[in-house]
Order: structure tokens, then sequence, then C-alpha cells
């Protein structure tokens, strides 16, 4: 597997969990969601951008440093396919509890 | 008939999304079956998943900043409050999922598919949930459609205007 597929796959794990997270957290502190709604008008567009440079960002200098080559390729997609069961039912238990 | 933006923006929000679905599950199909012949068309495929994907996030982003305040007032204070609480509060975070999903899978099938298991495993799985978590946005919406339709329909019972 090459240095792209590995790092962008690796920043897409990433990603996802820092999605959730950033969910919980602009849901739990009004004032985070209120800054996000400042940046860009609407705290969903800034959520979105964030997810999208992350992706992005994480991704290149993961491509480019080859720590993600580090990792058995054979790990990437049952790692990528836990990180979106944990956004799953992370996000419909958040929401349908708290 | 009176056709709005906020109608075709919605539908069309709608469908891009249920093309993406099928160009993911058409990317899982030709990776179960990875041959030389069929890389070109992989790649085809999983190219047509992140276009429909970019779209179906730009356009349900315009409508849900521009046109869902007002649904979800209606949705809140009628009987189904959950159609915005749970299923739009899910839905709105989880199709980041879906897209970050759907622009890894062009990455993913430059890679020779039919020599690399690892590779294919991972466009597999890639393919697969961009599938299943695009079909659950998909019923998200539905059901979130249908908080609307229940309060609307529930106007001439109140003596409101429908």
């Amino acid at each position: 597997m090459n240095s792209n597929t590995s790092g962008f796959a690796l920043s897409a794990a990433i990603t996802i969990l820092f999605n959730t997270t950033l969910a919980w957290a602009k849901d739990a502190d009004p004032p985070l969601n209120s800054l996000m709604k400042s940046l860009t008008g609407h705290h969903w567009t800034t959520h979105g951008l964030a997810d999208l440079f992350l992706f992005i960002g994480l991704g290149l200098i993961f491509s480019k440093s080859g720590i993600a080559e580090k990792i058995n390729p054979a790990r990437l997609a049952p790692m990528l396919a836990g990180t979106v069961v944990v956004a799953c039912v992370g996000l419909a238990l958040w929401y349908l509890f708290v | 008939m009176s056709i709005t933006a906020s109608d075709v923006i919605l539908l069309a929000h709608a469908s891009f999304g249920a093309l993406g679905c099928l160009a993911a599950l058409w990317v899982f199909v030709e990776a179960l079956n990875a041959r030389p012949e069929n890389a070109a068309r992989t790649r085809g495929a999983a190219l047509a998943t992140a276009v429909c994907m970019a779209a179906a996030w730009v356009l349900g982003g315009y409508w849900y900043i521009h046109f869902y305040p007002a649904e979800k007032a209606m949705i809140l204070q009628g009987p189904w409050p959950a159609a915005h609480n749970l299923f739009m509060e899910t839905k709105e975070h989880l199709f980041f999922v879906t897209g970050i999903l759907a622009l890894l899978l062009p990455i993913a099938t430059r890679e020779k598919l039919d020599s690399s298991p690892a590779a294919r495993k991972l466009v597999l799985f890639v393919s697969l949930m961009i599938a299943v978590t695009g079909l659950a946005v998909e019923g998200a919406g539905a059901i979130i459609d249908h908080g609307v339709k229940v309060e609307l329909l529930r106007g001439p019972l109140k003596g409101n205007k429908p």
C-alpha cells in the first residue's frame, strides 16, 4: 500500500473521531457553539470546514512523513471501520440521551 | 404546480446522496472482482462517489442553513420532536463521516487492487461504509420530512390553517 493511501486512511480515522468529539463538545458547551457560529456564520459550516482541513492536512503530513506506513496495512480497514462504528453509535446515543 | 428553490435544492441533495450510495456499491462490486481490466472502471466509480457526495454535502449544507430553521420550528412544536432532536442532530454530523470516506475512496482506488489484498480490503470496507452510512442518513432525512408532515397534518385538527 502506498504512502498516500495509508496516510489518508489514518487521517480519515482521526478525522472521524475528531468529528464525533467536536459534535459532543459543541453540544455540551454553548460558548464553543457560539464561537464556531461566529467564525463562518453557522456552527455546522465551521464544523465541516474543520473536518475537511484536518482530513487534508493530516493526510498530507502522514503521506509525506511515512508515519502511516508503520501501521500494518491489513489493520487499516478494521481500524477505520471501528472509528465509523464509534461515530455512529456515539452520535446516536448522545442525541438520544443527552 | 409551484416548485421553489428550497424544493429543488432539497431534492437534489437527497438525489445526489442516493447516487453516491449507488456509486459506492458499484465500487464495492468492482473491488470484489478486482482485476487489471476493471481498475479504470473502479477508479471512475470512486470518483463518481466522491463527486456525488460532495454535491450532496454542499446542497444539503446550503438548504440546512437557509431553509431548515422554519421546518425545525414546526418539528419542535409538533408530535415528533425527535425528528429534529435525534434524527437531524445525528444526520447532520454523521454525514461528515460519509463525506470524509467518500473523499478517501478515490485515493484508495489508485492502488493495484488485484495484487494488494490490504488495499482491496480497505476499498471494500470504505465503499460499504459509505453505502451503509449514506443510506442511514437518507432514512433519517425521510423521518425529518415526516416530522414536518405530521405537524402540518395536525394543523386542521387543532383548528389551524394547514
